[in-house]
């Protein structure tokens, strides 16, 4: 898996890098719920801007009559995917809640009749600098289909969920600064560049090829690219890669 | 049996929670002599108030914290990058798909309660366990690589269990001992290995309901 798995991922992540506005991430973020086949996608973070900080930024691909309704419900203390989805790190699927009972019932209820699927994944995203997000999909897939598609969904949404974080901030006038680039991280690329594959590099330096391809993971996210052929072109764009190999 | 606590969850386990930070401080100022901040005999870090997570071994015959490791994110703050730079000159890995382990513990109170022979097997099937704890709950969450720094007897202690990982950066000596940082593979091959040589079952995550009689 030399791009991060799947075309569609590789769309979705170019469209949030090209993404200039609010709006334009808005209807990224609409595009790839139609994607990937979900009911609705929705970002949620929190210390995103220094002038509000206690103001959650919110982005989604559902019509804003659900925030309305949620605002006005004053659901933002009892719904369990941001109470707890905000202290923890593995992503949670909305299945642990149990049956909801009461109020939450109700939340639910409410959350189907606004669009959303009654199926959730909530993937929590932590920044370096205490900044926190969560990302959220909804479904409707029978169990069986859901079981399967959750481990794609959980990995390609991790990736996807920081790259929309980051998004987020540089929009907000203030872009993430990642890690320079290892020298092997560097190399390995570098080889990419000159079409070789991960068994290739491994073989060439003498690495495992797990090693290999969790440098090439870690060189991605740190140039913010969506596969390895974008890296690549992104390391040429900014001079990274010396002349001679 | 491994527990995974969330941080939100903490204070459903209090008395594991507080036996972590106790083992902690014995295992690592105590035993080790490391320079760590040690606080009414228990020893935390920055690093626990990052919301990590963390991974209890528990034994199922008598309820005892038999061990214990925490993860983090790379994506946020965490040791390799922010505490051993030195061990990574070039840089450390990030990603969200890399996590970082830390802090892994065997609780030395094994040997005082059973027979040296008794209390070897103990702390070799609790190592075993964790290990193998780490691969499934990555797995289940898409997690590809741990990264971990470590020292040479820890490096000797993965070895006996056949825990294979590739040294990346340039192991350092810090203090008195070699340090290294290492890459971990979370596959199917690594989970195999493990639970062949602990002869484990095929999963080792406490089912999410158990709860502990603590008290």
């Amino acid at each position: 898996m030399d791009i991060t798995g799947n075309a569609e991922l590789f769309v979705t992540l170019s469209e949030v890098a090209a993404a200039a506005s609010g709006g334009a991430l808005k209807n990224a973020i609409s595009a790839l719920a139609i994607r990937h086949g979900v009911r609705s996608a929705a970002y949620l973070g929190t210390r995103i801007s220094d002038m509000v900080p206690e103001e959650p930024y919110i982005a989604v691909a559902y019509s804003s009559d659900w925030i309305e309704h949620y605002k006005r419900r004053g659901y933002f203390e009892i719904d369990p995917v941001i109470r707890i989805g905000m202290r923890r790190l593995l992503p949670l699927d909305w299945e642990q809640f149990g049956e909801p009972e009461g109020m939450l019932k109700t939340f639910f209820r409410e959350a189907s009749e606004f669009g959303l699927g009654h199926r959730g994944l909530t993937i929590p995203v932590h920044g370096r600098s205490g900044d926190h997000a969560l990302f959220t999909i909804t479904s409707d897939l029978p169990e069986r289909e859901w079981k399967q598609k959750k481990l794609e969904y959980m990995r390609d949404f991790q990736l996807l969920a920081v790259h929309l974080h980051d998004k987020i901030l540089e929009l907000h006038g203030r872009p993430v600064t990642r890690a320079n680039l290892s020298p092997r991280e560097l190399e390995c690329l570098q080889w990419v560049s000159d079409g070789k594959t991960a068994w290739e590099c491994s073989v060439i330096l003498g690495l495992p090829e797990h090693t290999v391809r969790c440098y090439l993971e870690s060189a991605r996210y740190k140039l913010n690219a969506s596969s390895n052929t974008h890296a690549v072109s992104i390391a040429h764009r900014t001079g990274l890669f010396s002349p001679v190999l | 049996m491994i527990l995974t606590i969330e941080t939100i969850d903490l204070q459903k386990h209090p008395r594991f929670i507080d036996q972590m930070f106790c083992m902690r401080a014995e295992v690592f100022a105590d035993r080790l002599g490391w320079e760590v901040s040690v606080v009414d005999g228990r020893e935390t870090d920055r690093f626990d108030d990052e919301g990590p997570l963390y991974l209890l071994s528990v034994s199922e015959e008598t309820g005892a914290l038999q061990g214990a490791v925490r993860l983090l994110p790379t994506t946020g703050p965490y040791m390799l990058r922010d505490v051993f730079s030195v061990l990574v000159p070039g840089g450390a890995p990030e990603s969200p798909l890399i996590w970082e382990s830390s802090r892994f513990t065997i609780n030395p109170h094994v040997f005082s309660v059973a027979e040296c022979a008794k209390a070897n097997h103990i702390v070799h099937r609790t190592t075993l366990e964790l290990l193998f704890g780490i691969v499934e709950v990555c797995q289940k969450a898409g997690v590809d690589q741990i990264v971990s720094v470590f020292d040479a007897r820890m490096a000797r202690i993965f070895r006996a269990c056949d825990c294979a990982y590739e040294v990346i950066g340039t192991p350092t000596r810090i203090g008195k001992t070699m340090t290294y940082a290492g890459l971990f593979e979370m596959t199917d091959t690594m989970r195999a290995r493990l639970g062949a040589v602990g002869k484990l079952p095929s999963s080792v995550l406490a089912d999410p309901s158990w709860k502990a009689e603590e008290g």
